[in-house]
């Protein structure tokens, strides 16, 4: 097994495995907490909705 | 049969480019294409002007000569870094702060004319020492291989070129860029794969018995890894902060789209250069001693494939000769009508003066290009030797300390440019003078490097930033492409459902592209490794 080749397709590799944990790590640290704060304010929005139109039926 | 082929390519980014003219409405449309660039434009452009001519001549003949992995396993492996460093570093935080060209970058941080016209002045040596050579060096190849006559040449790339740099202002470059990128990707899966196929992986392994260290990283001219390192650090500081690459960003749609861009791209950054590498070491099975090595891969495309291929891989040297000079052009121009005339000279002007003065810009800087390469003044070869790495040692600390210093001044960043492209210049002088001997594997870059990043802390420490430089850096370290991507999405109908397709979309990306450049490099280290 020639090693220095081995290196030179490691590299090949790394180079997009970098940049692909790279971008996730963003997504993670830039979008993934606003994308949940916004589920769950989605979220809570929906639950009072449907409190508001039990009650209204229950009245 | 093949000529026709290269004519016809040459005519059609003639057609393309003056098309396009059409869309551009404003100087907005002009500098940055109205910030509708989507993933397969970014990704092309960013391509297109990675891949220049002196892959597929002068470090093609370097591999064909000593070895695919002299320049490939340090180097190359640098320069794929320094562009995703010049993507998701410097671009995204650059378009952040809304600029639409690098100097842009400068005027706002600094808001000091003398940061910007030493700033201006090293990115047009840069940009002109490093492209106008190319299109010389490869002007010389096409006009020996083509029978056209060298200054025909020369006039007709010119012509073509503001055809769409001058009408079509980066929606032009970047439009025709992905074209070109698409014809310089058959060099890598039609003309490469016909090559290596014609070679046989057995017979270029076997090299290293005619060629001993072929298959090493010294190569066979048994290279120190000093001198490898020293080539992965100069690579990676020219590329992270190339204005070439840097500005690829800035017409982009929104951040998803440049990260989509930094993951294809710098796939596809390894797999345009790899290919051609590994298919020069099949030239060396085929045809062993061709002279200049540069022409290795157009004797490859002209004697081993058929004419129709040949054809197109001429034009996609054509392409990778038009993709670097319209890049310098665009950025010169820019450079001229926006940066100086507009922004530093406090021009006044309404939208369709401005759109006029950038191409009455580009229409100059043409004009000047094309009589430099006519003419061939031995200055611009002294020039082309730092050319490049001028971005590294002038631009370089200044950028990173800009983003990350709240220290960062003016008076620094003055200090910092000049120290650093003062001793390139004098260190190189010296070296090729004889007076001055560096131990193997320190490259004078890397000492004018430091004696720019010591001046910058030095200046940092005993002056002070003022109010604007204290605000804006105040301002800066609140503005992300995150959050102005967010707020665009969140104004649609269905907006955090279109954030997280996005999101799904690109977490399929980076595993799709990890996957396949497993499979491609797996493939080629099972055939040439074990």
């Amino acid at each position: 097994m020639n090693v220095e080749i081995l290196i030179l397709f490691i590299n090949a590799t790394l180079v997009t495995v970098i940049s692909s944990v790279v971008v996730i790590a963003i997504l993670r640290k830039q979008y993934l907490p606003i994308i949940k704060e916004m589920e769950k304010e989605e979220n809570q929005e929906e639950y009072t909705e449907s409190e508001e139109k039990r009650i209204n039926s229950n009245l | 049969m093949a000529i026709t082929i290269f004519a016809l390519v040459l005519l059609l980014y003639v057609v393309v480019g003056a098309f396009i003219s059409r869309y551009v409405k404003n100087s907005d449309d002009f500098y940055t294409m109205g910030g509708r660039g989507s993933t397969i434009l970014i990704v092309g452009t960013l391509a297109a002007t990675y891949l220049s001519a002196a892959t597929l001549l002068g470090i093609a003949g370097q591999s064909y000569k000593e070895g695919p992995l002299v320049i490939a396993t340090l180097g190359s492996f640098g320069a794929w870094l320094g562009t995703l460093v010049a993507v998701v570093y410097m671009g995204r935080k650059m378009k952040a702060l809304g600029c639409k060209t690098m100097p842009d970058f400068f005027d706002k941080r600094f808001n000091s004319k003398w940061v910007s016209i030493i700033a201006i002045i090293i990115m047009i040596v840069g940009l002109v020492g490093y492209g106008v050579i190319q299109f010389i060096g490869a002007g010389l190849v096409l006009s020996e291989i083509t029978g056209i006559n060298f200054q025909l040449l020369i006039v007709l790339f010119t012509i073509a070129l503001i055809a769409f740099t001058a009408f079509g202002g980066m929606y032009g470059v970047v439009v025709t860029d992905t074209l070109m990128f698409f014809t310089m990707l058959t060099i890598s899966i039609v003309i490469a794969p016909i090559i290596i196929g014609q070679a046989g992986f057995e017979q270029m392994k076997g090299l290293s018995e005619t060629m001993p260290n072929y298959w090493t990283i010294g190569g066979t001219e048994n290279r120190s890894i000093g001198w490898s390192i020293s080539q992965f650090l100069v690579w990676i500081m020219f590329f992270a902060c190339m204005p070439a690459l840097v500005s690829r960003v800035f017409p982009a749609k929104n951040d998803f789209v440049i990260l989509k861009a930094a993951i294809i791209g710098v796939f596809f950054a390894p797999f345009m250069q790899l290919t051609v590498f590994i298919a020069a070491g099949g030239m060396q099975v085929l045809q062993p001693g061709i002279t200049p090595t540069d022409n290795a891969m157009i004797v490859g495309f002209m004697e081993f494939t058929p004419p129709a291929v040949a054809g197109v891989g001429l034009a996609a040297l054509m392409a990778s000769i038009m993709s670097t000079a319209s890049t310098l052009f665009v950025l010169v121009g820019f450079a001229l009508s926006r940066d100086l005339y507009e922004r530093l000279f406090e021009k006044e002007l309404n939208e369709k003066q401005s759109l006029t003065a950038a191409r009455i810009g580009q229409i100059i800087v043409a004009v000047v290009i094309c009589a430099i390469a006519l003419a061939r003044p031995s200055a611009i070869y002294w020039i082309s030797i730092y050319a490049g790495s001028i971005f590294a040692v002038g631009w370089l600390p200044t950028i990173v300390a800009s983003f990350e210093w709240k220290k960062m001044n003016s008076k620094a960043a003055m200090i910092s440019m000049l120290s650093g492209v003062a001793s390139f210049l004098l260190f190189g002088e010296l070296i090729r003078a004889g007076v001055m001997t560096l131990p193997t594997g320190v490259d004078e870059l890397m000492l004018a490097l430091l004696v720019s990043v010591l001046s910058l802390i030095g200046a940092g420490l005993v002056t002070k930033p003022n109010a604007h430089e204290l605000n804006y850096y105040t301002e800066m370290k609140r503005s992300s492409m995150a959050s102005i991507t967010i707020k665009e999405f969140l104004k649609q109908p269905n907006g955090l459902q279109k954030i997280k397709k996005q999101y799904k979309q690109l977490i399929t990306v980076s595993v799709l592209f990890t996957f396949i450049s497993v499979v491609v490099w797996g493939y080629f280290f099972i055939k040439l490794g074990l």
